[in-house]
């Protein structure tokens, strides 16, 4: 990657809706892969697919997408970029090949180039023996998948994928899930996926960005993260518990008892895990089990967002 | 349906075109949509109906002799002059027609994309929002010069055939110009309408609802008005009482009404310029561009 732009490069990226703030001071550099955008609603992740967009200009801060300036070339990033919405959105009265291939052809595409091409996205996002049918007719799975062709006729570099699972029944969602890791993977196009299902951004994703209330709460490799921001332990304890969790509770860390009884304890990074051995002798607690334990995305998220 | 990757993804490696104009796809699928539309077709056939009675009169006016038995009268009916002209531009029923077929392929040009949520899909393209506009107003631009500036020119070639002679060229050397302008005119008129309408509601019915009780409402209350206050400044409020106008003035023809037609003219364009940042302004809520 020496040597190449960065995917995405973004310089205290302030956005406000009036009187609301929307952004305050997004600063990221991502280099490419298949990056995970996760936030609480209201947390900035459309406002800021808008900004890398060129849809809206930012209050403040610069940034580059591609190595496009966000502010004076929108049309390079857009030409560019391919950009899944999250909406049901379509062109009624189109099917599915002419609706793909005027989409190609708005990006700049040759007509036959775009017509040719959009034959080869239908048949790979697998809406090829559906493609000659009106788009009014899709259902909502079918159109989702028509939705991603439509971001990759023109062969982007860079693909913002906006909620692409909503809508999907299981099935249809593993399998748009496994065609997006193959994208990112083995197509070599980095891919920008906002989703609020964290299992589907844990599955495809390497690299996550956390927004918070406009501002980047947590951003990195997910291993790596998972690692800095906290560690977990697993234990299984005999005794009263109070007292152990106020202890705990007092130094950073976070407790919670699953149903067969199974104690999570989310430490700090620096916390010593001997201090869990201690507090459970000066509570009177039997340790039966302990066992560092893997954390999961969901984990994180609460941890960085601040909620259960 | 069918399981995904029947075919692999293939990079395309051709090139992005240099000299690209994207409203230029936007208006050609606009008219191919139009035309996919119910009935459409055969209401845009129905359309030229005058202009082939016209052209008939043309014919008709050249061999008076072969036709003395359709009646006395024929020829002063059948004078090919600037008033025959904009007497075709001017015909209610090609305004209507127009409306008509506005209703069934344009009335939905903006207000399907919100509907569908169509906008933010052109907007993620390398496209501006003027492209966007000019690719919608080409589709109404287009319909409405097959009706109007086509014909007209048709009509005064065939003059020029049927009478062998450039005598109408000679006699009035700018009436190809009031041609051209008074359609041009008509053109702008019709797309800023029908765009308008268009970008007011996000359901093409209530556009076509919009485009007729605008259009005809518009005549009705300046009659209204006119009886009441005997003034005719009030028939500035009607459309076609404007667009009749502003031909007379074009064709230097006398007018109907007692108004200098610049004063039409005038309220055709602040009609066009208002509804063009109003459409500019629906258009932009929707895009979020700051």
């Amino acid at each position: 990657m020496v040597g190449e732009p960065m995917s995405i490069e973004l310089d205290r990226i302030h956005f406000s809706y009036g009187q609301v703030k929307a952004l305050n001071g997004v600063s990221l550099r991502i280099h490419g892969g298949a990056i995970g955008l996760l936030g609480p609603n209201g947390a900035g992740k459309s406002t800021l697919l808008k900004i890398m967009l060129g849809f809206l200009a930012p209050d403040q801060g610069s940034g580059k997408v591609l190595g496009y300036d966000i502010k004076s070339e929108q049309k390079l990033i857009r030409q560019a970029v391919g950009y899944m919405p999250e909406d049901e959105c379509y062109i009624p009265g189109l099917d599915a090949v002419s609706f793909t291939a005027y989409l190609g052809e708005l990006s700049g595409m040759p007509r036959q180039e775009a017509m040719k091409r959009a034959h080869e996205v239908l048949f790979y996002v697998g809406l090829g023996e559906a493609r000659y049918r009106l788009v009014d007719t899709y259902s909502s799975g079918m159109r989702q998948r028509l939705k991603l062709a439509q971001a990759l006729v023109h062969d982007p570099k860079l693909l913002f994928l906006d909620e692409p699972t909503s809508n999907l029944d299981p099935s249809g969602r593993q399998e748009i899930l496994e065609l997006i890791g193959e994208i990112a993977s083995v197509r070599g196009i980095s891919v920008l996926l906002s989703s609020h299902i964290l299992s589907d951004i844990e599955a495809i994703c390497d690299q996550v960005v956390i927004l918070n209330r406009g501002e980047v709460a947590a951003s990195g490799s997910l291993a790596d993260l998972k690692m800095v921001n906290y560690r977990l332990y697993e234990l299984k304890v005999k005794g009263e518990l109070d007292g152990f969790r106020r202890e705990l509770e007092a130094k950073a860390c976070r407790l919670e008892e699953t149903e067969d009884k199974i104690i999570k304890i989310f430490t700090p990074p620096d916390f010593d895990s001997m201090e869990i051995f201690r507090a459970a002798a000066r509570h009177k607690l039997q340790v039966r089990q302990f066992v560092p334990s893997q954390t999961s995305l969901e984990e994180l998220f609460a941890r960085v967002v601040g909620v259960d | 349906m069918t399981t995904i990757r029947e075919k692999g993804y293939h990079h395309w490696d051709g090139q992005f075109k240099e000299n690209f104009r994207p409203s230029w796809p936007i208006m050609r699928a606009g008219i191919k949509l139009a035309f996919q539309r119910k009935k459409f077709k055969p209401l845009f056939a129905a359309s030229f109906i005058p202009a082939f009675a016209y052209a008939a009169g043309i014919y008709i006016s050249e061999r008076l002799e072969d036709f003395k038995s359709m009646g006395s009268g024929l020829e002063k009916f059948l004078q090919i002059n600037p008033a025959f002209f904009k007497s075709y531009l001017t015909l209610d029923f090609t305004y209507f027609m127009i409306l008509l077929l506005m209703s069934v392929g344009g009335a939905g040009l903006i207000a399907d994309d919100f509907r569908h949520k169509a906008i933010q899909l052109y907007f993620a393209r390398p496209l501006e929002k003027k492209d966007y506009l000019l690719g919608k107003a080409g589709v109404v631009a287009f319909f409405v010069g097959c009706l109007t500036l086509l014909p007209a020119l048709i009509l005064f070639i065939l003059k020029l055939l049927f009478s062998g002679s450039f005598r109408l060229l000679v006699e009035y050397p700018w009436l190809i110009l009031s041609i051209i302008l008074f359609s041009a005119l008509v053109m702008l008129f019709f797309t800023a309408f029908v765009l308008l309408c268009s970008s007011l509601t996000n359901n093409r019915n209530q556009a076509i609802a919009l485009m007729f009780s605008l259009y005809f409402l518009s005549s009705i209350l300046s009659g209204v008005l006119f009886l009441i206050f005997r003034s005719p400044y009030a028939l500035l409020l009607s459309l076609k009482v404007n667009l009749d106008q502003v031909a007379a003035g074009f064709f230097l023809v006398k007018p109907s009404h007692d108004l200098p037609w610049y004063l039409s003219f005038l309220v055709l364009l602040a009609f066009a310029a208002f509804s063009y940042f109003l459409v500019r302004k629906k258009v932009r809520s929707v895009e979020v561009i700051k």
